[in-house]
C-alpha cells in the first residue's frame, strides 16, 4: 500500500460513514429508527438487501473459492429466484398487512407469544455468531495489509459501524448500502478488467477461459445429484431455494430491509431484482477468481498466499526443498498451459486431449507442492488450515495499480461494515422489539424504546467486535462457514413460518414443540451424518411440519385464528 | 405508546407486464436461461 492507496481508502470510508450519518438523520422515533417510516424505494432496498450479502466475505472468500476449487459455488444460488417468487406471493404482503416491526411478531399473531420468543431466541443466536464471523473478515484483511493484530481492526470496524448505525439506525444503513453497491461494481469492474490486462500479451481471453476450463475451474453446472456432494444444481435449486427461503422470509437482517418499502408492490420488487441480480453477480465474482487463477498460471505466485506464514516457514529448515519443489511445479505447469494453449490454436483434437492431459496433470503436481508447503506451517501453527482467504488479496495488493488498490481494499473494509451495519441493526430490532418491549417494558414511551433501539445497537456491536476478536482464529473458508452457521438454524425457523402460513390447523403447543424437534433434528443431522449443509434447510422444516402435525393428531389442539 | 410501523397498505400492480404472477413467471423464464447458459458454458471449454 502507497500513500495515494492509504488516500483513497481512508477518503472512501469516511465518505461512506458521512454520507450514512447525513441519510440517516432525523430518525427519531422508533418507526423511522427501524423501518425507515416506511418510506424506501425498491432499488434502495434492493441494493442494500443485495450489500447485507456482498460482505467482505465475499470478496474475500469467493474469489479464493474460485482459484482453488472452480466455480461450482454459483450454483448455491439457484434457488434464490424461485424462494424471492415465492415470498413476493405469500410472505411480503402478510407481513405489510400484519403491521409488524419483526417477522416473529407476526408468530405471536398466528401462534403465540412462546413461539416469537423461541423463534426469536434462535435468530439471535445465529445472527449472533454470523455477525462476529463477518466482522473477523475485515480483520483479516487489515491485519494482511497493516501488520496489525485482528483485536485492532475489528475493534475499529465495530467502532465506525456502531457510530452511523446507532445514530442514523435503517436509514443511514440502507443508504450507506446503495453508495457501497455502486462502489463494488465498479471494482469488480476494475479487478477482473486488471486480471486480464495482466495476462501475458500471447494468452487471448479465450486462451484464458480454456485454460480455466481445463483446470476444471469452469464447473458451473454440475447436474449429477449426490447428497453428500455441497454443490451441484440439486442441491442449489432445492437445498438452495429453502436456504433462501429462511433467509429471505425468516431473517429479520433480510425481513426488516423490505418492510421499509413504501408499499407491498416496492418491497415485492427489491426481492424480485435480487431475484434477477443475484446469480450474475455471483458468477462475475467467481469469474474473476478463475481468471485469476489462470493468471498465477504465468506468474509465480508465492508458495502460500498468507503472508504471515509464507514469512514463517521461509525460516523452517524443510523449506528450501518444498521452494524446490514448488518452483519445478510451477515451471512445468506454466510449460504444460502454453503446450495446451497451442494445441487448443491447431485444432488438432488428438494434440489438445493429449496437452489437456498433460496440463491437467502438472496442476496435481502443483497443488501437491502448495499441499506440503501448507503441511510445513501446520507443523509450526496447527491453528493454520489454508490460504484461501488470501488469494484475492494477494493479488490485490501486489499487482493492481496504485490508487486502485486502495480503492479494493476500501470496498472490501466497507463491504464488511456494511453487513454488519444491518445484522446489529437487525439484532437490536429484535432485542428490543421481541423481546424488551414484549416481555420487560410493555407500555413504554416511543422516546424510551428509541433509546433502548439505539442501545441494543451499540450492545451487538460491542458483542461483534468481541466475538471477532477472541473467537475468529480458524475459520477455514469464511464464506462456507457463515452459509453452515445460518444452514444449522434457518431450517427450524422456515419451518414453523411455513405451519403459520400454510397449515390453518396447526395450534400454538404443536408450532412451539415442532421447532424444538426440527431445530433438533438438524443438529443431529449435522453431527452424526455426512448430508451436505444445503440439505438442513430441507431436512428442517419438514421435521418441523411432520412433528407438529403429529402432535396436533394426538393432542387435538385448536388452531388460533390470526 | 410506539407509532404504527404504517397506517395504510398499499398493493399496487407491477410497473411492467400488467400483473404479479406475470412477473414472476418472467423471474422463473431468467432462471432457466441463466442455468442453461451456464450448463453451456460449463461444456463449452471442458477439454
Amino acid at each position: 500500500m502507497r500513500t495515494l492507496d492509504w488516500v483513497v481508502l481512508f477518503a472512501w470510508i469516511v465518505t461512506l460513514v458521512s454520507y450514512g450519518l447525513y441519510r440517516g438523520r432525523g430518525s427519531d422515533s422508533v418507526s423511522k429508527f427501524l423501518l425507515a417510516g416506511k418510506s424506501m424505494p425498491w432499488y434502495a432496498m434492493g441494493l442494500s438487501i443485495m450489500a447485507t450479502q456482498a460482505s467482505a466475505i465475499t470478496f474475500i472468500s469467493t474469489t479464493g473459492q474460485a482459484f482453488t476449487d472452480g466455480m461450482r459455488f454459483v450454483q448455491f444460488y439457484f434457488g434464490v429466484p424461485l424462494a424471492m417468487v415465492i415470498l413476493s406471493a405469500t410472505v411480503v404482503p402478510a407481513f405489510h398487512r400484519a403491521r409488524v416491526y419483526t417477522a416473529y411478531e407476526f408468530l405471536e399473531q398466528r401462534f403465540d407469544s412462546r413461539t416469537r420468543a423461541l423463534v426469536s431466541g434462535i435468530f439471535l443466536i445465529q445472527r449472533g455468531l454470523s455477525a462476529g464471523i463477518a466482522l473477523y473478515a475485515p480483520a483479516v484483511v487489515l491485519s494482511v495489509i497493516l501488520g496489525w493484530p485482528d483485536k485492532y481492526t475489528a475493534l475499529l470496524m465495530g467502532s465506525l459501524v456502531v457510530l452511523y448505525t446507532t445514530m442514523g439506525g435503517i436509514k443511514a444503513v440502507t443508504h450507506a448500502d446503495v453508495q457501497q453497491m455502486m462502489v463494488i461494481f465498479a471494482a469488480l469492474i476494475l479487478s477482473l478488467g486488471m486480471a486480464l490486462y495482466l495476462m501475458p500479451s500471447d494468452i487471448s481471453f479465450g486462451d484464458a477461459l480454456h485454460l480455466a476450463g481445463a483446470a476444471g475451474r469452469l464447473n458451473a453446472v454440475d447436474t449429477h445429484f449426490d447428497p453428500n456432494s455441497r454443490y451441484n444444481v440439486w442441491s442449489g435449486l432445492i437445498g438452495g431455494m429453502f436456504l433462501a427461503l429462511a433467509y429471505f422470509g425468516t431473517d429479520q437482517s433480510q425481513v426488516q430491509r423490505y418492510l421499509t418499502g413504501k408499499s407491498i408492490g416496492q418491497s415485492r420488487l427489491s426481492l424480485l431484482f435480487n431475484a434477477i441480480a443475484k446469480i450474475p453477480m455471483q458468477f462475475f465474482i467467481l469469474f474473476i477468481g478463475t481468471m485469476v487463477f489462470v493468471f498465477f498460471l504465468f506468474e509465480k505466485p508465492p508458495v502460500l498466499f498468507q503472508p504471515i506464514e509464507q514469512a514463517r516457514i521461509e525460516r523452517e529448515p524443510g523449506y528450501a526443498a518444498v521452494t524446490s519443489e514448488f518452483d519445478k511445479a510451477h515451471a512445468a505447469r506454466a510449460a504444460a498451459a502454453r503446450k495446451f494453449v497451442a494445441a487448443e490454436r491447431s485444432g488438432d483434437q488428438e494434440a489438445k486431449t493429449s496437452a489437456a492431459g498433460e496440463f491437467r496433470g502438472a496442476q496435481k503436481q502443483f497443488d501437491a507442492a502448495r499441499d506440503q508447503a501448507t503441511k510445513l506451517a501446520k507443523q509450526g501453527n496447527p491453528a493454520y488450515s489454508n490460504d484461501t482467504n488470501y488469494i484475492f488479496l494477494s493479488f490485490v495488493t501486489h499487482y493492481l495499480p496504485v490508487g486502485v488498490v486502495g480503492l479494493v481494499i476500501g470496498v472490501i473494509f466497507t463491504a464488511a461494515m456494511s453487513a454488519i451495519s444491518g445484522e446489529i441493526n437487525s439484532l437490536a430490532t429484535v432485542s428490543v422489539m421481541d423481546v424488551y418491549r414484549r416481555f420487560v417494558k410493555k407500555d413504554g414511551t416511543d422516546r424510551s424504546y428509541l433509546i433502548a433501539s439505539r442501545l441494543a445497537t451499540a450492545f451487538w456491536g460491542i458483542y461483534a467486535v468481541l466475538f471477532a476478536s477472541y473467537g475468529g482464529g480458524s475459520f477455514g473458508a469464511l464464506i462456507e462457514q457463515v452459509n453452515i452457521v445460518g444452514s444449522l438454524f434457518y431450517g427450524s425457523m422456515l419451518g414453523v413460518f411455513v405451519l403459520a402460513f400454510f397449515f390453518k390447523k396447526i395450534g400454538p403447543s404443536a408450532a412451539f414443540y415442532g421447532t424444538i424437534v426440527g431445530q433438533l433434528t438438524i443438529l443431529a443431522a449435522a453431527k452424526f451424518t455426512g448430508i451436505a449443509f444445503l440439505w438442513y434447510n430441507v431436512i428442517g422444516p419438514f421435521a418441523v411440519v411432520l412433528s407438529a402435525l403429529l402432535i396436533t393428531a394426538i393432542r387435538k389442539e385448536e388452531a388460533r385464528v390470526a | 405508546m410506539i407509532e404504527e410501523p404504517h397506517k395504510e397498505v398499499i398493493d399496487e400492480p407491477p410497473p411492467f407486464l400488467g400483473t404479479w404472477p406475470r412477473v414472476y413467471g418472467f423471474v422463473l423464464f431468467w432462471l432457466v436461461c441463466v442455468i442453461g447458459l451456464f450448463y453451456w458454458f460449463s461444456r463449452a471449454f471442458l477439454a
